[in-house]
């Protein structure tokens, strides 16, 4: 039993791993609040309403979704475009993983050995991420607490994140479609969405070239 | 409220990639490991230790072993290669050296395969690099560890000093008491270590000689069931076979720049590893029924032992009984992660820790006497080194001596 | 992987750097007959690179991902140097993990692919410098030889450990004045290319990279012939212009008087007669194929 919490940061120059704080994953069936087990739907809400609160709401796609190279990806792939269209929240890439530092353009894309750079310089205070590599996820979300004040939510493919403010795991495109309607069901229900004008970001690199 | 996971709560998650109940191609039917070690009846066997490596193996699915010869360890090894020449795994070859070895396995455990491996003693300290290698790239390679003597003069005998240096490389380290608990261990090793918020090396360590070279009497699966396979796409981390995303990716490329942002994230990194091993506690505690042992800890006395020490400490407790000397006992058999909590609270109402060690060093004692509140109740032994045996007498000695009471030293016999 | 799998989401394309972008359009993954005229005209699998601004070592990286015949199906392995401060750009999976054990590595991945993928043919290519090949690494280089391991090890030779400072190696040229050889090197520069061909290599090329063809040409014949029939070793010489006191432009000059009658990378090839007729069956195959390909398509 542990009374740490996973809330967002800053919290410390270097803050510890929840799971060495005895925060331990959830089974199937059950997602992590804060570092409490929850039931996962309580967990799915609970996030629809976080996105919904926030000014900069953002979705980090990682290289498990951005590629087709499996039956899942593209799925997921779609769902997550018509979350970020009904929320509205703007979609950043983590496009791999190799560290660029200095050369990152944090407006653009996030990398997990510096992902507070692209939280810092969008000013993003609600995150999402969904197929990036736990390992590589964990470091990115315990580095968002230790410097930031995001709120995290990692959708996770796999076992979950302690390190997450939320944190859902084996994630399917069904459970984004259930994300998608936990926000259009609070939606109906008056709650609104606080997000800052923006433009989705495109890329066009035939442009870049022209 | 965060969740205490539950001993007896018997359910692991494994991977499902493989259909099971599907048969390989030895017709050995592909088993949910929670039927494989909690359903299958399994029958008594007379073994060597070597040879329980050989069984547990052949039941294990895994894609390739490498060798390389050094007592005590030798013959296990040999025998895993005639599982491969009678085609239990896919590939299988002696490699050049300790070092080179794990790196081997490194190759094909980056490459996506199960992998097991066998060391012992020089060969493990000769392989070192690798070892913390495996952990930060997060590599679930099964290596064995046979313990032996490694300081000069050369010693083929047991002593457990290179567990010490295994400690802090990140990867689980269990220590099996008896041929069944190497058995055991070997197996649910690979499911543990494998599982996607673990996906660590693991070493399952036993004494040499003790357990690898002794006949015990062993339960045994039917050789008809094997683990499920390992799915590498079930991975924390990317695998290197240019069949998953992103294709840009080299394992691992180096966070080391002089500034705070590179910093922060090698230390991350090495958290995340950590992480991990403290994440295997769940699965370790639902298969091996906890990560210690704990026998009548309401006692005054205790036994705080791994590994052969378990069993002499066991006798000891048999003899001073009989003297009217009452004493409890706690098994570990998870040394990383370590049973921290699980040792406070069965050490709570001791008044004497005893430590029988096969090591001049006492790493156990020490590991305990770092994690328990009045620590000066430990007594750091007995203990023996570069592989002389320790008597259970030795034992009932030391406690005897402890207490007050009266002793003859055994040394003092005579042969 | 196939061509195809190397594919972003159309969901989420739009959103993907610009490079990756052109990498899926514009890459030579899958192309027949990919090799170092492609550059320039098509996306790199060489996204960056920090080293040095003229460094040899950069444009036979390029060559050599340009050479592949099968980056889609071809895994890498490093070790630790400058090359390795290359390798996170380079879009085809590659591991480093120590210093010097790159051929064990590559020997436990080579077969893991194998039983993984009986049916698919996956390259593996070592490519490390010369302190990793030679020296700390020698040992594991010689064994991966010796058991006739599938696959191929390039060595870039620049003659000293560059990385760390410079300091000798032992490819380093006899009386060379460096780091650790403070009154100069005292023994001769280790003959690799021939200990290969003693130590089980089927196809041996020694050369520098100032022709980008010879260079392809070398590193297509190493990789087909380690697919038919074992071990191969190139050895590239890539000098540190750094620490020979070199000026960035002129590198290009020290590798073609290196390769000059008498010089230490006069080009030479060793290989078996098995090989030698394969080599040539594979030229008659291409350049028939050549032709074929420029004849009109009628119908």
């Amino acid at each position: 039993m542990s009374e740490y919490k996973v809330l967002p940061g800053p919290e410390a120059y270097l803050p510890p791993s929840a799971a060495s704080m005895g925060i331990t994953l959830p089974d199937p069936g059950e997602a992590l609040i804060e570092g409490r087990i929850v039931p996962e739907d309580e967990a799915i809400e609970y996030a629809a309403r976080k996105l919904l609160s926030a000014k900069v709401p953002t979705i980090f796609p990682g290289p498990q979704v951005l590629w087709k190279w499996d039956e899942m990806a593209p799925k997921i792939a779609k769902a997550l475009r018509e979350l970020a269209v009904i929320l509205p929240a703007r979609l950043i890439p983590m496009a791999d993983y190799r560290p660029k530092y200095p050369k990152i353009d944090p407006a653009v894309e996030i990398n997990p050995n510096h992902p507070n750079l692209t939280i810092w310089h969008n000013k993003i205070d609600v995150c999402m991420f969904v197929g990036v590599h736990c390992h590589l996820s964990g470091m990115g979300l315990k580095m968002i607490r230790g410097g930031t004040d995001c709120y995290t939510i990692a959708m996770c493919l796999m076992a979950g994140h302690e390190d997450a403010c939320i944190s859902v795991r084996d994630t399917t495109d069904e459970k984004i479609r259930k994300l998608i309607d936990a926000v259009k069901k609070l939606k109906a229900q008056g709650v609104k969405s606080q997000a800052l004008p923006f433009t989705q970001f495109k890329h066009d690199y035939k442009s870049v070239k022209e | 409220m965060n969740k205490k996971a539950a001993v007896g709560n018997k359910r692991i998650i494994a991977s499902t990639h493989v259909k099971l109940g599907q048969k390989n191609k030895k017709g050995q039917t592909y088993t949910d490991p929670n039927r494989f070690f909690f359903e299958t009846p399994g029958t008594a066997n007379f073994l060597t230790g070597s040879e329980v490596i050989r069984e547990a193996i052949k039941r294990a699915s895994i894609d390739m072993s490498v060798a390389y010869p050094i007592t005590p360890q030798s013959e296990a090894a040999a025998l895993i290669g005639e599982l491969y020449a009678e085609g239990y795994m896919g590939d299988y070859f002696r490699g050049e050296s300790e070092f080179a070895v794990m790196s081997q396995c490194a190759g094909a455990a980056f490459g996506g395969a199960r992998v097991f491996t066998t060391t012992a003693g020089p060969g493990t300290m000769r392989a070192f690099e690798n070892f913390p290698m495996w952990a930060g790239a997060r590599l679930p390679i099964q290596v064995c560890v046979t313990c032996r003597g490694i300081n000069s003069p050369l010693s083929i005998q047991p002593d457990t000093l290179e567990l010490y240096f295994l400690l802090e490389t990140g990867m689980l380290i269990w220590h099996a008491e008896t041929a069944q608990d190497l058995f055991d261990f070997i197996l649910k090793g690979f499911v543990v270590a494998e599982q996607p918020d673990v996906h660590l090396p693991i070493a399952v360590c036993c004494d040499g000689f003790f357990v690898t070279h002794t006949k015990d009497t062993v339960m045994l699966p039917p050789d008809d069931v094997c683990l499920p396979p390992y799915d590498p796409y079930k991975s924390p981390v990317v695998c290197m076979d240019m069949e998953c995303p992103p294709v840009r990716t080299m394992r691992d490329p180096f966070v080391m720049k002089s500034n705070y942002i590179s910093y922060a994230a090698h230390a991350t990194w090495q958290q995340e590893m950590r992480a991990a091993c403290d994440r295997s506690r769940k699965h370790t505690i639902s298969l091996l029924d906890g990560l210690i042992d704990a026998e009548n800890t309401d006692r005054e006395i205790l036994i705080v032992a791994s590994g052969t020490a378990v069993s002499q400490g066991r006798e000891a407790i048999r003899l001073l009984e009989q003297e009217g000397v009452k004493v409890g006992l706690v098994k570990i058999k998870s040394l990383r992660p370590f049973p921290t909590q699980e040792v406070r609270e069965a050490t709570k109402n001791a008044k004497h820790i005893f430590v029988p060690e096969f090591n001049m060093a006492g790493w156990l004692a020490r590991e305990v006497q770092a994690v328990i509140p009045d620590n000066h109740r430990v007594v750091a032994g007995p203990r023996v080194g570069g592989g002389m045996t320790l008597p259970s007498e030795v034992i009932v000695e030391e406690i005897k001596k402890r207490l007050g009471m009266k002793v003859a030293t055994l040394a003092s016999r005579g042969s | 992987m196939s061509k195809e799998k190397i594919q972003i989401c159309e969901d989420l394309y739009d959103i993907m750097p610009p490079e990756y972008q052109d990498m899926v359009e514009n890459a030579t993954y899958g192309k027949e007959g990919r090799g170092w005229k492609d550059i320039g005209e098509s996306k790199e699998l060489i996204e960056q690179h920090s080293l040095c601004a003229g460094c040899p070592e950069a444009i036979a990286f390029r060559y050599v991902l340009a050479s592949l015949p099968n980056p889609e199906n071809t895994v890498m392995v490093g070790s630790t140097g400058c090359t390795s401060l290359v390798f996170p750009h380079v879009a085809v999976h590659n591991i480093h993990s120590l210093f010097g054990n790159q051929n064990a590595v590559a020997s436990g991945l080579a077969r893991a692919l194998k039983v993984r993928f009986p049916d698919v043919q996956k390259d593996v290519v070592v490519l490390a410098g010369d302190g990793a090949t030679v020296d700390i690494g020698l040992d594991m280089t010689m064994q991966s030889w010796f058991r006739g391991e599938k696959f191929t090890t390039i060595c870039f030779d620049n003659e000293l450990y560059a990385n760390t400072g410079g300091q000798e190696s032992g490819l380093m040229q006899k009386g060379f004045v460096a780091k650790m050889a403070p009154v100069g090197k005292l023994f001769d520069k280790v003959r690799l290319p021939e200990i290969a061909r003693e130590a089980g290599c089927h196809y041996v090329a020694c050369l520098t990279v100032s022709k980008p063809q010879r260079v392809e040409k070398a590193l297509r014949n190493a990789i087909f012939v380690a697919r038919e029939f074992g071990p191969t070793y190139i050895q590239l010489y890539t000098p540190c212009i750094l620490e020979i006191g070199k000026q960035s432009m002129e590198g290009l000059d020290e590798m073609k008087s290196a390769e000059t009658v008498g010089g230490r990378f006069v080009f030479k090839e060793y290989m078996t007669d098995a090989v030698k007729d394969f080599l040539a069956d594979l030229e008659a195959k291409e350049k028939a194929q050549k032709k074929t390909a420029k004849k009109p398509v009628t119908a």
